[in-house]
């Protein structure tokens, strides 16, 4: 048997305490009060209806709503030995037997010259980023030009791309505009701070950290209740109007981004994104989950792929750490 | 369709997105190294990765379901279709994973499934879930019968499953089992239509009484009904057939004494010590009835003085017999084995076995007819014993003689059916019938004696006989100790075995050792029904309304009958229809009629007024 650390439990003991003691004033904080000063402050909080089916079936006519994803793949160690497969998808309601793949395999070893070894994990990370959000739009932009759309559902904030991939996206974003086709963001982990902000800002209930909006919402909205921000934020800087909406019965909220131009069909996108969760789901458009699961490679696949067409040698040499060969 | 997965020499898994699977479906697989590969499917699934079986409930609602449905995306359009196919004949490499799979014609797997024409076998049914094929189907193999569809009649629409009853002389004897209501005296049924659409001899031992062919069913067409009534013989044992005395051996004597009531050893020595060559009945009633009078006398000095005492010279020669009977067997046959004989052979007697022959059935055999024996179970046992060892010597004796080249009266091969064959051929016990079901079953191919047993409890049959079945029905089984016997006895898989309880009634597993694999079929409808499908409810209903109907119409132009004039009514009845009636029973009766709302009733000071409706 295990035999346990008395350590590591003290540890774990200790990292209780201390979130406690930070998180005292969120989970003491009173509900209503909280909703009034949302309510006040951030933005009116609505509860929405679900669409009903005649008014989804107008979707059908106006040319069906994309839902676009991404993957990636990381085969092998430490960099620069390692291979990162991307995949994009863009699928529409209603041309499901045409989906639109994209995909992009990137390894360090395959540039010229690696100007630096000890390589920055930064920088690295922001051009793993900027393949994924590259990919994603990719998709995204085939899928508007051969489906025609009346809607796109992005997996995540579309401020993603703005910063990862300014280019393609700026391309994206203004032939949706110009055609008239609704681009929206649904993000499951918000990581913003809009609501803790403006707490500590106005100081109309007294609070000692800066808390993420997901900590502050939690359980504060009900089921169907959306928040429509009204202050300015860092989003609206970069052109993005953003939604904090309870889509299911867990108490977790996500968050829907539009741009701003297209502000208004929000509450439209936001009760068709409601619409389409299930009730006792983890909060997701199962159309977006369904997309997530179609595009998501699993890694044993990657591996047989690798196998199959990479010469074996060079597998072996580059992408096969020590890590992967344990059998303990 | 497509091959996926990990495939073996056996089996395979063929997985689509177009169409669903039924169990024992056939498929062609398109290996690129082997050719084409036939298999059956034993297994089917559907799966849908969208709709996942989830404890934490993370399931999408219908609610979602139908939303999406409605801005065009249906779920259901993503279901995958699975099946587990098991190749008829081992391939010699696994197959080639990626296959493509399609539905055959019907030329590429006729071999498989019907092996001789609708002249020639019995067509007994349809092979299940060969709609696909049947299309293409010849001629002459279409709209051969009707099948039952959840309680409708239904043209042919797929394969139909003909026996060829050639194959019963390289691979004898056929088995039918199921449980109570599973179809078996059904298929049974069906089997001896066919019988007699061949004209094969066969002799029905039918405990039940079911097994009448006069009533031809209503509900086929007209044009289509078959009239049985010249094709066989219903004979009751007793009435129409029974044993001739003079041709018993002691052992078929004894056995028939045996089934009337189980013999002592002493008893057996009895019958062996007083039964001679070519006795008749009479006489060897006289000798036990004479030697038991002479012991109830007690001693020889009283027989004696019974002779001297005699007044006529009948009576006295009678005595003198008495005397030398006495002296010779008093000592090897006690007195109450003796009486136990007589009370035995009076019992047989009276049930009229010895008054009647097998000359009929004989005869029938002769003429190709299907014949029909019926009778108690157990009269049935002892009767079975003396008639098929009868008829089967007979065949042997004419096989044989024709083998040596000597003249010999011909005798045709023929067919025994029994229901409830357990009965017959118990595993357990000995009983007289086994042993010459035993002998046919081990040796009645070589003269063309073939045995059809039905049974609902085939663990309790023989062994060595179920061993030599080698054509099996199998029909809904519940019980597991017979799930179990089936499964030892015939090559159905694990897959089929399971779904043995769940069996649809009529639909039947037939494993068949000259194919050396097991068809899954339905029963045809049968062109004639049994005596006993009245329900007995319903019967009873029948009854009842009759009695009321005809009480209705005795007393219909007498009313309103008043209470004070019953006497009146019930004389004029008794004149009119000859009833006699009691005033009790006749008031009582009217009440039925008021509870029944034949009539009414109407309260005066004086009396109550029975008047109609």
């Amino acid at each position: 048997m295990f035999s346990l650390n008395e350590e590591l439990r003290g540890e774990i003991k200790h990292i209780n305490d201390t979130l406690l003691n930070k998180y005292r004033e969120v989970l003491s904080m009173d509900k209503k009060l909280l909703r009034k000063f949302i309510n006040n402050y951030i933005g009116k909080i609505k509860k929405l209806e679900k669409m009903t089916t005649r008014e989804l079936k107008k979707y059908v006519e106006l040319g069906g709503i994309l839902g676009v994803d991404g993957s990636k793949n990381r085969l092998g160690g430490a960099y620069p030995h390692f291979i990162e497969i991307y995949q994009g998808l863009a699928r529409s309601t209603l041309h499901k037997d045409k989906p639109v793949f994209k995909t992009k395999i990137y390894t360090p070893l395959q540039l010229e010259e690696s100007s630096n070894m000890l390589e920055d994990s930064r920088e690295e990370k922001m051009r793993s980023d900027k393949n994924l959000a590259d990919i994603e739009v990719e998709a995204a932009l085939e899928g508007i030009r051969s489906f025609n759309p009346y809607a796109v559902i992005m997996d995540g904030s579309i401020i993603r791309y703005d910063i990862a991939s300014k280019e393609k996206w700026m391309e994206l974003k203004s032939e949706c505009e110009e055609r008239g086709i609704i681009l929206v963001g649904v993000t499951k982990d918000i990581k913003t701070c809009i609501i803790g902000q403006k707490l500590k800002e106005e100081k109309i209930i007294s609070i000692g950290h800066k808390f993420h909006d997901r900590e502050l919402l939690y359980g504060t909205l009900d089921y169907g209740e959306a928040v429509f921000i009204d202050i300015e934020t860092k989003k609206e800087l970069a052109g993005i109007e953003s939604t904090f909406l309870r889509s299911s019965l867990s108490p977790t909220v996500i968050a829907v981004d539009i741009l701003e131009s297209q502000k208004a069909h929000l509450e439209e996108m936001v009760r068709l994104i409601f619409t389409l969760t299930p009730k006792n789901g983890r909060g997701v458009p199962l159309w977006i989950d369904i997309v997530d699961s179609e595009v998501k490679i699993p890694d044993n696949m990657i591996r047989s792929l690798l196998e199959s067409y990479l010469d074996r040698r060079l597998l072996e040499m580059l992408f096969i750490s020590e890590r992967d060969k344990r059998t303990i | 369709m497509k091959v996926v997965g990990i495939t073996s020499q056996q089996e395979v898994y063929v997985a689509t997105k177009d169409r669903n699977f039924r169990i024992n479906e056939f498929l062609i697989i398109e290996d690129s190294y082997q050719g084409d590969l036939i298999g059956e499917v034993v297994e089917a699934n559907a799966y849908n990765k969208y709709i996942p079986m989830n404890l934490h409930g993370e399931l999408a609602d219908s609610a979602v379901l139908e939303s999406l449905r409605a801005i065009g995306y249906d779920i259901e359009e993503d279901t995958i279709y699975i099946a587990k196919v098991r190749l008829l004949n081992e391939a010699l490499y696994p197959v080639e994973a990626g296959s493509d799979v399609r539905i055959p014609a019907f030329h590429e797997v006729r071999d498989l499934m019907v092996r001789c024409s609708p002249e020639e076998g019995l067509v007994l049914g349809v092979i299940r879930n060969t709609d696909h094929m049947a299309e293409t189907m010849d001629e002459e193999y279409k709209n051969l019968l009707y099948t039952f569809e959840d309680g409708r009649l239904e043209r042919q629409k797929e394969i139909p499953y003909i026996f060829n009853i050639k194959t019963m002389h390289q691979y004898p004897h056929i088995g039918i089992f199921g449980g109570s209501g599973s179809g078996k005296s059904f298929g049974l049924r069906v089997i001896l239509e066919e019988l007699m659409n061949l004209n094969i001899p066969t002799v029905v031992l039918d405990p039940h009484y079911e097994m009448d062919f006069s009533q031809t069913a209503d509900y086929l067409p007209g044009e289509e009904r078959l009239d049985y009534a010249g094709k066989f013989k219903c004979l009751q044992v007793g009435t129409h057939v029974g044993v001739k005395f003079e041709d018993l051996s002691v052992q078929d004597l004894k056995n028939l004494l045996d089934a009337s009531g189980a013999l002592t050893d002493a008893m057996n020595n009895v019958v062996d010590i007083l039964y001679k060559k070519r006795d008749s009945y009479t006489s060897f009633f006289n000798r036990l009835k004479m030697l038991a009078e002479a012991q109830e006398e007690g001693s020889v000095d009283k027989i004696r003085r019974r002779i001297e005492e005699s007044k006529t010279d009948l009576e006295r020669q009678g005595w003198q017999e008495r005397l030398e009977l006495y002296l010779n067997y008093d000592k090897s046959c006690p007195y109450s084995s003796v009486r136990g004989i007589i009370w035995r052979l009076n019992r047989l007697s009276n049930e009229g076995i010895f008054s009647k022959d097998i000359r009929e059935i004989e005869n029938g055999l002769h003429n190709g007819k299907l014949i029909v024996v019926q009778g108690s179970t157990r009269i049935l046992q002892v009767f079975s014993t003396y008639l098929i060892n009868n008829l089967y010597h007979k065949r042997r004796e004419y096989k044989d003689a024709q083998y040596r080249n000597e003249a010999s009266d011909y005798f045709p091969p023929f067919v025994v059916v029994t229901d409830e064959a357990h009965n017959f051929a118990p595993k357990a016990f000995e009983c007289p019938s086994k042993a010459i079901l035993k002998e046919i079953s081990q040796e009645g191919r070589k003269y063309g004696v073939f045995l059809i047993l039905a049974t609902q409890r085939p663990t309790l049959l023989d062994e060595t006989i179920t061993a030599q079945l080698n054509t099996k029905f199998i029909f809904r089984t519940v019980r597991s100790s017979d799930i179990a016997t089936i499964k030892e006895e015939t090559d159905i898989t694990m897959e089929e075995a399971r779904r043995l309880p769940y069996l649809r009634t009529g639909d039947v597993f037939i494993s068949e050792s000259a194919l050396g694999r097991t068809i899954f079929a339905r029963i045809r409808a049968a062109h004639t029904s049994s005596p006993h499908t009245e329900n007995p409810f319903d019967e009873l209903k029948g009854k009842f309304e009759e009695n009321e109907n005809k009480f209705m119409d005795l007393i219909r132009d007498k009313l309103p009958i008043n209470g004070d004039d019953f006497l009146n009514v019930i004389r004029e009845i008794e004149k009119e229809a000859g009833i006699t009636y009691t005033l009790d029973t006749f008031e009582e009766k009217l009440e039925d009629m008021v509870e029944k709302g034949f009539l009414i009733k109407k309260k005066t000071p004086f009396f109550n007024v029975y008047d109609e409706k």
